[in-house]
């Protein structure tokens, strides 16, 4: 499937005959009066902002006849949402772009079925990671239109700063190797990663062996050579019985700490960090058109079964002439 | 045993003792109580009169000044303060903590330098009065302390907010389960040990949490609790007509302290190089900062100006050591008329911001003013002396910032593994700059060297912080 700019005449047809203000998640809904509003009329970025709607009925008029290009509303809750002030609370958010994934097995150029997929399975893998280590609920996962939204509403974590926001992403991705030695009465034991079967330690061994398991001779890790990502390739089928005592044998310990080290960096290109860590942020509004590509961003019910090619394309891509 | 308040001054127990307080003026008066147990503590050094703190205040001042002595210089003489670790000077430390809180909080405020310094000094005090004691009652008075800071049952991690948000201790320290932070060991055994294999999980307990753990997080809350209280302070003593005369005497001599030249230390125990003084050399900017300079042609263009380059050349012009400062510093310390802010330092910030796509200033003129505000000035739209201190100046980033909020300026180079934050590659750069410099003009101008003096420049470790 080839993804298409919409044409105006397109827009109109979307947001006139298949957009319904109630596609909209209730989460946003319920909360409209105390979001800021964004909107990109002319594909130029999202420049009409401090927008504020009273009620759904004022949402749907404004999207049925200005039919925008793109349409944004704040992760933020204000007192104030027309001049962006009175912060009570914001939404903890992750972005997960297909077309940014640090390791890709596909080359394209933008995004295909294959990244979006890996994008799908990081986003399954982060929401675990929320549930069963950060014991967080009310999370939704929305289909962006190039790769996915996790939206967290919990009120545990909805006053947090941008500080402890950016201790969550960190955690979430593996960007860092966890501590591998430790003492105990004047002895050093050494516990890699892999022998923790829970904690920070399995979420880093569960994201690096995703990315190993992704990794093309053509992928740059810091500090890893040809020589040391060719060895890996050719051992990591020891990683999908989790056999990663001899997998480290097979590389050597200095080089696997270097392959470690290498990869937790990488592993931070994993969500956009920015979209985390900023209070303020507006992003795409569920049930809107992703004009660029034309595909609707939605709400993701069950992921396993959600394909975005059947799920999320607006009918008039089906209509089209060619 | 010792007591909880001289592992936490701010328990219940500490602050009993301050209620129980008689008049403050006292506190100035020599007390033969303290001078006994101090000359009589064991290792006490006793051979200069000035070392002996004879009341509550100047007990207060040897507490910071231990710190201050101690982080500086790796030879410093212990036995000069070995009174702080005597488990019976713990009434008179605890009354001296909180005048040491009140007077920083009243005269410096929170997120000061100061007040940072009076929090670290504490987590050392902590850190190094556990080590004093034998395995079982530093066990006991850790455990007995934690117990009343983590009075509730089921601990979530976001009870940690606040050791989160001021990165006192990362996530990935605690081991969580559920949202809980697992901390007790019948916990451990019973929610985590089913999932190992091949493992003791009382043995895994011991080294994952154990005493390490606990202690780790006791000292950061004890850290946390001081910052606060001196926060609280603050704000109260906004509302009063006029602190107390005391404190204000107080907080002279913390000043005292704190801007006594202090030299740096090399890890051979040599006297550290000082820090690169002058006009900017850009051929010592680190990849971040150059490709920050070139303009950003992206997204991101104001944090990448006003948040990131504007603290960097600032601080790389005017103050490239403050990370070895101890006191607040303001850009008019530096460059008292503003000559240099107008004349090297805002000129290359507002070129950096000409040459992103789009021009920075030509859609957004009001990042003027915040790039003023991230000096100090305020939010004005000029520069003036009577506004400095309206707002902080910022420091530079870190690099772990920097790779989450502009990770397209983080491409490393060798010299970057070496350091945390950009400004100390400025530093280090310049060092090594300046040293190839000297070696090659050696060589040039065929001239004797001394042998021993490039030996010495060998060993002279970067140390940085």
């Amino acid at each position: 499937m080839e993804f298409q700019r919409a044409t105006p005449e397109e827009r109109r047809l979307y947001y006139r005959e298949e957009w319904d203000v109630k596609q909209i998640p209730r989460f946003i809904r319920d909360s409209l009066y105390q979001r800021e509003f964004g909107f990109d009329h002319h594909g130029r970025g999202p420049n009409d902002r401090y927008r504020t709607f009273r009620n759904e009925d004022h949402l749907r008029k404004f999207m049925r006849y200005r039919t925008p290009f793109a349409a944004y509303t704040s992760v933020a809750f204000y007192q104030k949402p027309n001049r962006r002030e009175g912060w009570i609370k914001s939404e903890l958010v992750f972005d997960v772009d297909a077309k940014d994934l640090p390791i890709r097995s596909c080359a394209c150029d933008s995004v295909c079925e294959l990244c979006l997929d890996q994008a799908k399975n990081i986003v399954s893998d982060l929401k675990d990671t929320l549930t069963s280590d950060l014991g967080l609920k009310e999370i939704y996962m929305i289909y962006s239109g190039r790769g996915y939204h996790l939206r967290v509403q919990d009120e545990e974590v909805l006053g947090t700063d941008s500080e402890v926001r950016s201790q969550i992403v960190k955690y979430l991705v593996g960007a860092e190797v966890p501590r591998s030695e430790y003492g105990q009465e004047g002895i050093t034991y050494n516990l890699e990663h892999f022998a923790i079967p829970f904690g920070y330690h399995q979420v880093f061994t569960q994201r690096i062996k995703q990315s190993i398991l992704h990794l093309t001779m053509e992928t740059a890790l810091d500090d890893v050579n040809k020589k040391l990502l060719k060895d890996v390739i050719k051992n990591r089928h020891l990683l999908l019985k989790d056999q990663w005592g001899p997998f480290r044998q097979a590389i050597g310990p200095i080089r696997y700490k270097r392959l470690t080290k290498g990869l937790a960096f990488t592993n931070l290109g994993l969500v956009d960090a920015k979209v985390s860590i900023d209070l303020k942020r507006i992003l795409r509004l569920p049930s809107s058109l992703h004009s660029m590509v034309s595909m609707k961003c939605t709400e993701v019910k069950n992921l396993n079964t959600f394909d975005p090619f059947q799920d999320a394309v607006p009918q008039f891509v089906y209509e089209r002439k060619d | 045993m010792v007591g909880v308040p001289f592992i936490n001054p701010l328990s219940l127990e500490g602050r009993e003792m301050v209620r129980q307080l008689g008049s403050l003026e006292d506190l100035t008066h020599d007390n033969p109580e303290l001078i006994g147990i101090v000359t009589r503590s064991k290792s006490q050094d006793i051979s200069d009169d000035q070392d002996i703190p004879r009341n509550h205040l100047e007990l207060a001042l040897k507490r910071l000044e231990w710190y201050v002595k101690k982080r500086n210089n790796p030879n410093f003489n212990y036995r000069k303060y070995a009174f702080l670790f005597q488990g019976d000077i713990e009434k008179f430390d605890t009354i001296s903590f909180y005048l040491l809180s009140q007077a920083i909080g009243v005269k410096f405020g929170p997120n000061s330098r100061e007040s940072r310094l009076m929090a670290e000094s504490q987590g050392s005090l902590i850190q190094n009065r556990l080590e004093e004691l034998n395995t079982r009652n530093r066990e006991e008075i850790v455990l007995k302390a934690l117990q009343e800071l983590l009075s509730q049952g089921t601990l979530k991690w976001t009870f940690f907010e606040d050791l989160l948000s001021s990165r006192r201790i990362q996530l990935s320290d605690l081991v969580l389960d559920q949202g809980e932070v697992i901390m007790d060991q019948d916990d451990f055994r019973e929610r985590l040990g089913p999932r190992l294999h091949h493992r003791d999980p009382d043995k895994m307990y011991q080294l994952l949490i154990g005493e390490e753990l606990r202690e780790l997080i006791l000292i950061q809350m004890v850290m946390q609790q001081t910052e606060n209280y001196m926060a609280e302070v603050h704000e109260k003593s906004r509302l009063m007509v006029e602190p107390n005369p005391l404190l204000l005497q107080l907080a002279d001599g913390v000043t005292e302290i704190l801007t006594q030249p202090t030299p740096s230390y090399t890890g051979t125990g040599k006297v550290a190089r000082q820090s690169y003084r002058g006009p900017l050399n850009r051929e010592a900017f680190p990849p971040c900062v150059k490709t920050a300079l070139e303009g950003i042609k992206s997204g991101g263009r104001n944090d990448a100006i006003v948040l990131f380059i504007t603290p960097f050349v600032s601080y790389a012009r005017l103050c490239p050591d403050i990370f070895k400062q101890n006191v607040t510093v303001r850009v008019s310390d530096k460059d008292p008329q503003l000559q240099v802010v107008h004349q090297e330092v805002l000129p290359l910030i507002y070129e950096a911001a000409e040459r992103c796509v789009p021009p920075l200033f030509e859609d957004q003129p009001q990042e003027k003013i915040n790039i003023n505000a991230k000096i100090g000035f305020g939010m004005h739209s000029t520069l003036k002396l009577e506004n400095e201190g309206e707002t902080k100046w910022y420091t530079p980033m870190s690099c772990e910032k920097i790779k989450l909020h502009l990770p397209y300026l983080c491409r490393p180079d060798d010299d970057c593994k070496k350091i945390g934050n950009p400004l100390i590659y400025y530093n280090r750069k310049n060092w090594i700059l300046s040293r190839e410099q000297a070696e090659s003009g050696d060589k040039k101008e065929d001239e004797g060297y001394s042998g021993e003096e490039v030996m010495e420049n060998q060993d002279n470790d970067w140390i940085d912080v």
